[in-house]
């Protein structure tokens, strides 16, 4: 009995257990565990930097090449089945997944601390910096996260929809596994892919915490001891607790729904009060910059001068990306049943890239213009506290305190959804792939991510939060590369024309 | 199978070692013989005095067998397939020597190429079976063959050859990547065993024994593997072309000729033509 509930939940029992160690460690012995997760982080970007920067560029390849290919036609699904959900709901869907806490945290601030502090080799604060900060932005937020989430979400909606296996990522391995993915070996696979998720996703957290909190610093000039953002935490927890528990999933939807709405209303309003000739010659002329330049920024690590720069930047938002794939991976494998590999690839790596493309050039692109124009200064204040840009920005428009409190609003709502959803998919990870998922699992979960990213917080910050991405996410890099070979075995078995 | 085989033959070859490469053709059902040497421009010794292919010829026809000695030049692999090919020999035969460790673990350059070349089947004679000499007395009907096969169309030319070997035991192999789901893999599991079956049936009236496998790996590996488990003297095997990845590696018959103990029995492919 005892022995077929361990086998049974294994998956589940290792990785809420390791999550469990992490918090309890955190909360013993907070300096020992900053000192042990900045050791690991150091050794792995010291070795393996170029390892991030070589494989999400393959996995851009490899997704274009099977779009293309005559693999293309292939349906995630069986081969007379329709889309389960129409073009339009589909790409909304996509948006939703695209749009989250990271665009209105680094939307403004990254641009502008790129600006300021670009590589040695760039004259800071130089239009030169600028043109730099903007092609980076479009970069990092551009169709490499999306050829990342692809792979995953690819792999599982073939072999779950097509193949009929569970949606775990160590189904996806039954061509090389075979009956060992229900073994050691494939609750490993899925255990690294739940550690990834609850650290991308605590980053996330936390991020979104952060900048709340500075955006009710900045407006109701709340006190920005950390205990703040910690109750930050705590509130939005039994908030997002009570969503996941009570599965109020019709009132998420209408969340995401009028987030949407919220965020594409604020893009907007920025743009008509800001200067629109300006902001759009940006976006021209930075959309042709990436296009020309995209091989050269894939595999750019500046090792001759600027490889910090690379590190802490590129490395970081690849392993970001990586980190968060089985989550959003899960999400756009459900939503894409009954389409064509071609669709699925070409549609995924292009609308919601456009849609960050135009998000990035509005609002960095805004900033740049009020910066290098007016002389605005909200630069310095992105290098002093990133979370605090946003606010700094949007001081600089008519109906400030309105627009900021749209942000704030946008942040709560998406803090909500992201981490409902995400309480939902590791219940999922760690029910062997099943949707219903029991209550105790999602508490389980929905403690776990905001104790870790209140752990994080409190050993180092920001800083921390983005050593543990990096941390969790280099494992799951590694299961992506045998996703391709798996995805690559599975296709070429398939009878095309 | 070997009734006219072709030897190639390159100076320093010891006419005791041929004598015994002829007693096991013997055995194998060979009647002639044509020692074959290739004079490889701007070789040191071209030119040179060929009496010691005569010495050779004379070893071998103390067997019994019907020996003819002809000469060539050119690029040596390419002069052994085309000549083979011309003289209208049943297989070519080839000793592994061992003389040299280096010899061991890597084929010489133009046994691979007259592997990749050659248009009729090919006999590495390796450990197994063993020469008179070693303290064994080599017959046909003590051999355990290992039939590695593909179950394709191309597997249905070596079929013929196997059956000529007719010993004690013929194992049959099939290795195959695994199918991308449980319920494909089940569905191929089972096609293979009928398949396999089938092959076994044909193969019954000419062994004592027939057994049939599938394994899911490396071929190179699992036949290997598989060909020291049951201690094959030979291994049957169809010659596939290398496809482009893996020509660093080396393609799965050579990899397999490598690394046997036992001899290799290779079938080029149907409908190519390489030496012409």
């Amino acid at each position: 009995m005892l022995r077929e509930y361990l086998r049974r939940e294994g998956v589940f029992l290792l990785s809420a257990g390791i999550i469990l160690f992490f918090i309890g460690f955190g909360v013993a012995r907070p300096d020992l565990l900053d000192s042990a997760s900045s050791a690991v982080h150091a050794a792995i970007l010291d070795n393996f930097s170029w390892l991030y920067l070589i494989s999400v560029f393959f996995f851009l390849a490899f997704a274009l090449g099977l779009a293309l290919s005559r693999y293309g036609t292939i349906k995630l699904g069986y081969d007379a089945e329709r889309p389960q959900y129409g073009f339009f709901g589909w790409i909304a869907m996509l948006f939703a997944a695209g749009m989250g806490i990271g665009l209105l945290f680094w939307g403004v601030s990254e641009p502008l601390v790129h600006f300021l502090q670009p590589p040695p080799f760039i004259d800071a604060a130089s239009p030169d910096a600028a043109s730099f900060a903007m092609r980076y932005a479009f970069f990092h937020w551009g169709i490499h996260p999306w050829a990342i989430y692809t792979i995953v979400s690819l792999s599982i909606a073939y072999f779950s929809f097509r193949r009929g296996m569970p949606a775990l990522i160590s189904s996806c391995f039954y061509p090389v596994l075979g009956e060992r993915i229900y073994g050691a070996a494939g609750k490993t696979v899925d255990v690294l892919a739940v550690f990834a998720t609850v650290f991308g996703t605590a980053t996330s957290l936390g991020f979104g915490a952060l900048q709340i909190h500075s955006g009710l610093t900045h407006l109701y000039g709340l006190s920005s001891a950390i205990s703040v953002t910690i109750g930050i935490i705590l509130i939005a927890t039994a908030l997002f607790m009570a969503s996941a528990i009570i599965g109020v999933e019709k009132g998420v939807q209408v969340l995401s729904k009028f987030n949407i709405v919220l965020a594409t209303v604020l893009l907007f309003l920025v743009l008509a009060l800001g200067s629109p000739p300006y902001v759009l010659n940006v976006f021209a002329s930075t959309l042709g910059g990436y296009i020309n330049n995209i091989i050269d920024l894939s595999l750019q690590s500046y090792p001759f001068a600027g490889f910090e720069w690379s590190r802490d930047w590129t490395v970081f938002y690849w392993a970001w990306w990586i980190s968060w794939s089985p989550f959003v991976g899960l999400f756009i494998a459900r939503i894409s049943r009954g389409r064509t590999i071609r669709e699925f690839v070409l549609t995924v790596l292009t609308v919601p890239t456009l849609f960050t493309f135009v998000w990035f050039t509005i609002f960095g692109g805004s900033a740049l213009h009020l910066e290098l124009e007016e002389g605005a200064g909200i630069a310095a204040v992105a290098g002093e506290d990133v979370s605090l840009a946003l606010f700094a920005f949007l001081e600089h428009y008519p109906f400030a305190g309105i627009l900021s409190l749209a942000a704030i609003l946008l942040l709560i709502v998406f803090f909500i959804t992201s981490a409902d959803s995400a309480t939902v998919v590791l219940g999922s990870l760690t029910s062997g792939g099943g949707l219903v998922v029991p209550n105790y699992k999602k508490v389980v979960w929905g403690l776990s991510l905001s104790a870790v990213a209140i752990v994080l917080l409190l050993t180092g910050g920001l800083d921390a939060l983005q050593v543990m991405a990096i941390t969790a996410a280099f494992p799951f890099m590694l299961v992506m590369i045998g996703l391709c070979y798996t995805l690559a075995i599975g296709l070429s078995q398939e009878k095309v024309q | 199978m070997f009734e006219k085989t072709l030897i190639p033959v390159a100076y320093g070859e010891r006419p005791e070692e041929v004598r015994k490469a002829g007693t096991i053709l013997k055995t194998l059902g060979a009647n002639s013989v044509c020692l074959y040497h290739v004079n490889e421009p701007g070789s040191f010794f071209r030119g040179a005095d060929l009496s010691w292919l005569t010495l050779l010829s004379e070893a071998l026809e103390e067997t019994g067998l019907v020996v003819e000695v002809k000469t060539g030049e050119g690029h040596i692999a390419s002069a052994i397939a085309e000549t083979a090919l011309l003289e209208g020999v049943d297989g070519i035969y080839m000793k592994a020597k061992r003389r040299w460790h280096i010899e061991t673990m890597l084929l010489g350059s133009v046994s691979r190429d007259l592997l990749r070349l050659a248009d009729v089947p090919v006999f590495v004679h390796k450990v197994r079976p063993r020469l008179p000499d070693d303290g064994a007395d080599p017959a046909q009907s003590d051999l355990n063959v290992l039939y590695a096969t593909d179950l394709d169309e191309a597997s249905a030319r070596t079929l013929p050859y196997v059956m000529e070997f007719a010993g004690a035991w013929c194992h049959v192999l099939h290795v195959r990547g695994r199918m991308a789901d449980p319920l494909a893999e089940r569905v191929r599991r089972e096609a293979v065993e009928r398949e396999l079956g089938t092959v076994a049936e044909e193969l019954r009236p000419y062994f004592g024994r027939v057994t049939v496998e599938q394994q899911i790996g490396d071929p190179a590996a699992q036949v290997l593997y598989v060909s020291d488990q049951i201690e094959a003297d030979v291994v049957v095997l169809g010659r596939k072309s290398a496809a482009f990845l893996s020509a660093p590696m080396g393609y799965t018959a050579e990899r397999i000729v490598t690394g046997s103990r036992a001899s290799i029995f290779l079938v080029p492919q149907p409908g190519r033509r390489n030496a012409s």
